[in-house]
Parts: C-alpha cells; sequence; structure tokens
C-alpha cells in the first residue's frame, strides 16, 4: 500500500476537483431524454389508490374516452361509442390490435376486467357512472355494453378522467386483484421510480403517435427556485403545470425575461369567493351586491397575476362544455357598491356602514398553505373593500384549519376553485353546489335549498336539455349574487431553448410530450 | 468507566422516551383527522363520514391517549412506524431508502465544517491579530448569519447558472453533492472556527505554551504540539451539537436541492399532513441528536482523562 504523502494528498484532492469542474454538457443524459420537473413523486400509479401524481397516470395508461380541448371527447381505447336512447347502455367498438406494455392483448375481456374493478364499487360512488352501474355485456371480441340504472348525462367525460378509469393489464394484479406494476397501454413505460425520479422509455408498441423521445425521465423538484434554476442550468427542459410542478406567474415572468420561452393558455379552474351561506351578514344580497362590484378583478389578474390571469364574473371559464352564457367582466365601481349597500338598508356612519346596530365587518378566511398566492389576494381585496366602507378582518390559517372550517362554513367569505378540465362543469356542479354531496374537507362553494333542485336538474338532464337546465344553475347563481368569481389563472409552462413544438395538453392533468421533439 | 457510560446511556433513554411523549401529545393535538386522511386516499371524493369512524375504529383512534401512544412507541421500537399518509408507503421503507442521503449529506457537510474550521482557526491563530485573522473572523461572521437557502440560491447561480460547472439539484454522480455540502457547512464551519481560533487564544496564554516557547518551539509549534490537543474537549462538543443542527440545515438544503432524504421527507408530512410521517421523522430527529451528544460524551471521555477522573 502506498504511503499517504502530502504530495499524493494535494494531487488526489486536485484530481477530484478537476473531475467536478468538467463540463457536464457532454455527460448528460442526451438528447434522446426529455427531462420534465414534477413537484413530489409519482408514486406506484395504483389505479384504484389516491395516492401517486395525477398527472403521470396519462403517460402510461389509456382510456376508453380521451378528454380534448374544450372538452371534445376523443376516441382513446374505443374508436366509437353509442348512447341509447333512455340513456340507459352505452355501447363501444374497442381499438383494435392493441396490446399492454407487458404484451397482454387489450380486448372486450381486459376491458370489463378494468371496468369492473371499480364500476359499481362503493368507493368510487362519487363517479356517477359508476354509482349508476348495473353491468357490463360483452358483446364481442372488441365490443362492450355498459348497462346503467339510471342515464348519466356526464357518464362519457366521467371515463375520461384521471383514475380509477384507466386500462391496466389483467396481469399487473397480484392475488388480491391489488395492482402490481404500472402496466398500460400508454406512450410511455415505467422503468423505474423512487422518491426522487421516475423513469419512462416509449412505448415502441404504442397505437398512436409515438413520442419524439425515447427516454422521458420525471425528476421530483419540490422548490420552485430550483425548478426555475434547474431549467436555467439546463438540467431540466420542462417546468410548469398546476398538477405537475407549479410555476407561479411572477417567476414566470422573471424567466422570460431572461429568454426562456414561456407557454400561457387559457385555465380550465376559476377561483371564486365564496359567501358562506350560514353567515347572517353575507346572506343580506346587498352585502353580496357590494362586495361583487367592489372588486376590481382586471386589477387582481394584471397585478397579482403578472397578466397571466382572465378576469370573470362567470362561474366556469369558457373553455368548459356547457359552461354557460358569457358575462362581461364590470369595471369596479364603487358608487355602485355603495348604492347597493345603502338600498339593502345599510347606513354609512364615518369609514363604515352598519344595520340595526351592526357595523359592516366581514371575515376572510384564507389559507396560503391550501392556495398559494391567495393571502395577497386576500389583502387586495380587503383594501378594495375597504374603499366601500365594508371592513373586512383576514383570517389566515393552516391548511388543517381550513380544512375543518371551510366545511363547517365557519367564514363570511372564502376563496375557492373549481375543479378545472376534465372534471367539469359536472364535478364542481355536483360537489360545491348541492347540500347532500358530501365533499369532505373541500367546502362548499355555496349551497341553499332553493339552488339544489336546480343543480340536481341540471346534473340529471340529458339530451338537448343539458344546456338549458345547466344554464339555470348559472342564473339562479347570477341573479342572487351568491359567487363572486374573480379570476381564471392561466396554465403557464416554461421550457428550454432545445425543445421545438412544445404545446400544452388539453388539461393540466396530462404531461406536455406530445409534438414536441429537440433541435 | 462502564457505570459511567451506563449512567449516560440510561439518561439518553430517559430523553428519548420524554420527546417522544412530548412527540406523540403535539401530533395528536394538532388539527385535523388522520382516519379523514386515510380514507380520502383510498376514495378521493367518496369518503364520506361512514368510512371515517370505521377508519378510525380499525385504527384505534377512539382509544385513550396513552394506550395509544404505548402502542404506537412499541411498533416504533419494532422498526414499524406506520405507513405514510401521503405516499402510502410503510415508513420504515421510506427512512431506508432517505437515510444514506441525508446521512451522505451530513458527513459531506461535517467533513467540509471540520476541515474548514481547523484551518481557519489554526490560520487565524497564527495570524494572531494580523490581516488575515481579521478577514477570517469577518468571513466567520458573514457564514453564521447567512441563512442557507441564500447560500444554496447564491452557489446554484454562480456554479450551475451561470459557470455551468455543477448541476443545480439532484444526487446523481459526485458533482452534486459538492454544493449542497457547502450550503450545509458553511454555517457550522463558521461557528467552529471561531470556537477554535477563540480557545486556541486562550490556550497560548496558559502555562504550558509559555513552557513550550520557554524550550524554544516556533508560534506555529506551540500551536500544533501544545494547544491544538488541549482545545479537543470543547471543539468535540461543540462540533457534535452543530453536527445535531446540521439537520435542520438539511431539510431546508435537501428541498432546494431536490435531495429526497429524511429531510425532505418531513416537509413533505408536515405539507401534506401526514401526520403519522411527521411522528416518524421527529422521532428520528430525537434519537439522532441524543446518540450523536452521547457518542460525543464517550469520546470526550476517552479524549480527557480528567473528566474522566472528575465524573467517574
Amino acid at each position: 500500500m502506498l504511503p499517504i504523502t502530502r504530495r499524493r494528498l494535494l494531487g488526489a484532492v486536485s484530481t477530484l476537483t478537476l473531475i467536478a469542474a468538467l463540463p457536464r454538457g457532454p455527460l448528460a443524459a442526451g438528447h434522446e431524454t426529455l427531462r420534465i420537473a414534477i413537484a413530489g413523486e409519482t408514486g406506484d400509479l395504483d389505479l384504484l389508490q389516491n395516492v401517486s401524481t395525477l398527472s403521470s397516470y396519462t403517460a402510461v395508461f389509456d382510456a376508453l374516452i380521451h378528454y380534448g380541448p374544450g372538452g371534445a371527447l376523443e376516441p382513446g381505447l374505443a374508436t366509437a361509442w353509442t348512447v341509447s336512447e333512455d340513456g340507459k347502455s352505452i355501447a363501444f367498438d374497442l381499438r383494435e390490435g392493441v396490446t399492454f406494455s407487458d404484451g397482454t392483448p387489450f380486448d372486450a375481456t381486459a376491458a370489463e376486467w378494468n371496468l369492473r374493478r371499480w364500476m359499481g364499487v362503493p368507493d368510487f360512488s362519487w363517479i356517477g357512472i359508476s354509482d349508476a352501474f348495473e353491468d357490463i355485456v360483452v358483446d364481442g371480441p372488441n365490443k362492450i355494453t355498459i348497462k346503467l340504472k339510471r342515464p348519466v348525462p356526464a357518464g362519457l367525460q366521467e371515463l375520461a378522467i384521471v383514475r380509477p378509469v384507466r386500462m391496466l393489464s389483467p396481469k399487473a394484479v397480484d392475488a388480491d386483484g391489488k395492482q402490481t406494476a404500472p402496466i398500460g397501454t400508454g406512450p410511455w413505460v415505467v422503468e423505474s421510480y423512487d422518491s426522487a425520479r421516475t423513469v419512462l422509455t416509449r412505448n415502441e408498441t404504442y397505437w398512436g403517435e409515438k413520442p419524439f423521445f425515447s427516454r422521458m425521465e420525471l425528476i421530483v423538484v419540490p422548490d420552485e427556485l430550483a425548478r426555475a434554476n434547474g431549467l436555467r442550468a439546463g438540467d431540466l427542459d420542462v417546468i410548469g403545470g398546476d398538477w405537475v410542478a407549479t410555476l407561479s406567474p411572477r417567476r414566470a415572468r422573471a424567466l422570460e425575461s431572461e429568454g426562456m420561452t414561456v407557454v400561457a393558455e387559457p385555465g380550465t379552474a376559476a377561483m371564486h369567493l365564496g359567501f358562506s351561506p350560514t353567515s347572517p351578514m353575507v346572506q343580506d344580497k346587498a352585502v353580496r351586491e357590494a362586495v361583487f362590484l367592489g372588486i376590481d378583478r382586471a386589477a387582481i389578474a394584471t397585478v397579482l397575476f403578472e397578466g397571466f390571469a382572465d378576469p370573470t364574473v362567470d362561474v366556469f371559464p369558457a373553455n368548459i362544455p356547457l359552461s354557460g352564457k358569457r358575462h362581461e367582466v364590470p369595471a369596479r365601481d364603487v358608487a355602485a357598491a355603495k348604492a347597493a349597500l345603502a338600498a339593502g338598508g345599510w347606513t354609512e356612519e364615518g369609514p363604515g356602514w352598519s344595520k340595526d346596530g351592526q357595523p359592516l365587518e366581514l371575515d376572510l378566511l384564507v389559507s396560503e398553505e391550501s392556495l398559494p398566492g391567495s393571502r395577497r389576494i386576500a389583502e387586495i381585496v380587503q383594501g378594495m373593500l375597504s374603499e366601500v366602507g365594508i371592513k373586512v378582518n383576514v383570517d389566515s390559517v393552516d391548511n388543517a384549519t381550513i380544512h375543518e372550517r371551510r366545511p363547517a362554513f365557519d367564514y363570511d367569505l372564502a376563496f375557492f376553485t373549481t375543479y378545472g378540465a376534465p372534471y367539469d362543469p359536472h364535478g364542481s356542479l355536483g360537489a360545491s353546489f348541492l347540500k347532500a354531496t358530501d365533499t369532505g374537507p373541500d367546502g362548499k362553494i355555496y349551497v341553499s335549498d332553493d339552488l339544489d333542485p336546480i343543480v340536481k336538474a341540471a346534473l340529471e338532464a340529458t339530451g338537448d336539455e343539458r344546456e338549458a337546465k345547466t344554464q339555470a344553475v348559472y342564473d339562479w347563481l347570477w341573479d342572487n349574487v351568491a359567487i363572486a368569481p374573480l379570476v381564471v389563472q392561466q396554465r403557464i409552462w416554461a421550457h428550454g431553448p432545445r425543445l421545438q413544438g412544445f404545446a400544452l395538453p388539453a388539461t393540466d392533468y396530462d404531461l406536455p410530450f406530445k409534438g414536441v421533439s429537440a433541435s | 468507566m462502564a457505570r459511567l457510560l451506563l449512567r449516560r446511556l440510561g439518561l439518553a433513554v430517559l430523553l428519548v422516551l420524554a420527546a417522544s411523549a412530548l412527540i406523540f401529545a403535539l401530533i395528536a393535538a394538532a388539527p385535523g383527522n388522520v382516519a379523514a386522511l386515510i380514507a380520502e386516499r383510498a376514495a378521493g371524493a367518496g369518503a364520506d363520514a361512514a368510512m371515517i369512524a370505521r377508519i378510525e375504529d380499525e385504527l384505534g383512534l377512539n382509544d385513550p391517549l396513552p394506550v395509544r401512544y404505548l402502542a404506537w412507541l412499541g411498533d416504533a421500537a419494532r422498526g414499524d412506524f406506520g405507513v405514510s399518509l401521503r405516499t402510502g408507503n410503510p415508513i420504515s421503507e421510506e427512512f431506508a431508502a432517505r437515510i444514506p442521503v441525508t446521512g451522505l449529506l451530513l458527513l459531506c457537510g461535517g467533513a467540509i465544517a471540520l476541515v474548514l474550521s481547523l484551518g481557519a482557526g489554526l490560520a487565524g491563530a497564527a495570524s494572531n491579530g494580523g490581516p488575515l485573522d481579521r478577514a477570517l473572523h469577518a468571513a466567520a461572521l458573514i457564514g453564521a448569519s447567512t441563512p442557507n437557502f441564500f447560500v444554496a440560491a447564491l452557489l446554484v447561480l454562480i456554479f450551475a447558472v451561470t459557470l455551468g460547472w455543477l448541476p443545480s439539484f439532484g444526487a446523481t454522480g459526485a458533482a452534486a453533492w459538492v454544493l449542497p455540502s457547502i450550503t450545509i457547512a458553511l454555517f457550522p464551519a463558521s461557528v467552529l472556527s471561531r470556537v477554535v481560533r477563540v480557545n486556541l487564544q486562550e490556550a497560548m496564554a496558559r502555562p504550558f505554551a509559555t513552557t513550550g516557547f520557554a524550550k524554544g518551539l516556533t508560534r506555529r509549534e506551540v500551536l500544533w504540539r501544545e494547544a491544538l490537543p488541549n482545545i479537543a474537549v470543547p471543539y468535540l462538543t461543540t462540533f457534535g451539537a452543530q453536527f445535531t443542527l446540521m439537520t435542520i440545515g438539511a431539510i431546508v438544503v435537501e428541498t432546494v436541492f431536490a435531495l429526497r432524504g429524511v429531510g425532505s421527507f418531513f416537509i413533505d408530512a408536515i405539507r401534506f399532513r401526514d401526520f403519522i410521517g411527521m411522528q416518524a421523522s421527529l422521532l428520528l430527529f430525537v434519537v439522532f441528536f441524543v446518540a450523536v451528544n452521547f457518542l460525543v460524551d464517550v469520546i470526550c471521555l476517552f479524549v480527557d482523562p480528567r473528566l474522566r477522573r472528575a465524573r467517574g
């Protein structure tokens, strides 16, 4: 063994330093790998568990129907479908010649086996088509029919959600039926996953257009600044997406100014200021009107969202199917807000208002942890409403507390967001505007005995009636000023200079790789 | 000596037990319901009150707090920390995958802190009030006052974004560990360099140093041969404390550099209300704190016979 001398020690340290200092470009993963940042590990992609990251399923698994831009339902593993006249059966023609990535053929038997894993199962009764499930009939090697106890108007769209509807290889389960591996028919195959990254390779037997890249790495980078620096340093190709790895408007502008490509498109989820249905103060319609009129939505969109948001006064953005007639966003009108309060019997006293000796003072419940950026919006709303004479107390709480107080309607005002594509409009209407639905910790945007039958009628309406009945919900909410919609945040992504053809998929639950290539 | 060690060990076990009871009580008192989270994970929006009640019953959440504490502690002692509410994996598996990451980070950071602090402390003492001593004093002050997330951002900006020499995050390859290790080492290195410098100054005023000079030794020789061995106990004690405190730094550094260690697991557990993960992580930190301090005590006893005589 060589003795350790000072010269040898210095030599070894210098060599190690030199190796560390070598430029990494030539040693990097190469042009064949697309590197996308994700905020949390993908997990095992179990289709029946609510654990894994939602955005990674669609890379591996296909559904019968896929959600396209604007809510168009596109063929997935089903090439065609027919809904019976009574709405109680849906017949599917399945795509022929498709195999799972383990070689198992996809056919009517595999489709039936997959659907029976969740349809009619109590844990999945929140999906309308599962709740109404009666039976599945195999009509041929590539034909199946789903039989329902009652029509489910949003049933086809429900078959395009992220999980549990996607198709798993029947061989990828154990004796108890628990998923053992994420084997699907999608464009990517999971090679490995751990808490640091998930590595996927191109599915060479994929039935659709194969991705340009032969390999995709989903790299866990929880910190937003680290993701931005990773993009700047060339360690990442793509960052962004609400359900992937959020890119804040401010950071997006910073990246844009440095020459990175920022891609922003209208969002599919709307942000609302909700009025508690049990708060006597905001049950006064005049107060709700004053709040509605006293907020400058354009300023919020421009200042707080750096222009990456669109002001709105509608329940859903226009890119959601059946989102109803559009209303023009009114300019902030302090005088009209004050007039609404005066007409409602409120008396202006000094800087505030009172009625029957009760001063007008509202609690705005907010949790930065639950909805990033919401505290700043709350402060802006507080400032705007103070000019109307409404005193707003911003009640900033942690995530656990807001999840307890919101379902209990323990607030006057609180922020809510709709679910977005592919879950809306039926998802948010059913969960956030119906009294009876148990939505757990998310709470409800607005509920009332008068609204309940209108929402139910909209959710149960079929055919041509759906549009009119859904519009009736929007009209009721509008006429009663039951909510104060604020903005629709845009979907923000950024990518490095080597990518070409970058385009956003239909929802933020999909990863952006289709059509993307490297220069 | 053996009795002394046993007494120290007994104290360490008592400390872990007291801390574990406190952790359990704090997490139990936190708002939020574990059963609701498990139901939400299993059934998403389909989690209803009946399902939550069933899970509460299965988990024994309706049992008295002391019963639950003893059951949890017993399981933890057998290495069963439960299942993470966030990942759905057994926490012991998560720890098995993540402890090596945090361990390597702490070891690299500790090694850098050791080398830097001894080097800077000795160089300052050798300079003894000269420009180098003053510069090192100022550097230590800056190093100890700069938050590690800022240091991390600065290092990434210079070495990853601007120069492109090192990866901006991750744990793939030796180069990826350079920036996180320097970041986590900066604070303890700054504090320890002052410990070395100040203790050396005191040691140099002691009679054995004067004797060394009288024997014709140079200042450097007195520093190395006489003063340095005599500061071993205060240095080791402070190093132990700083080494354990690096776990707090690891929580930030792992997040900023996307290292998937125990620190990032703890932060994720907080963010996702994974109470079971939080409890297990805190218990692990406590055991680590107590173990390192116990180890330092033992080393000090071996290093300094005066301590053995005084405590024995």
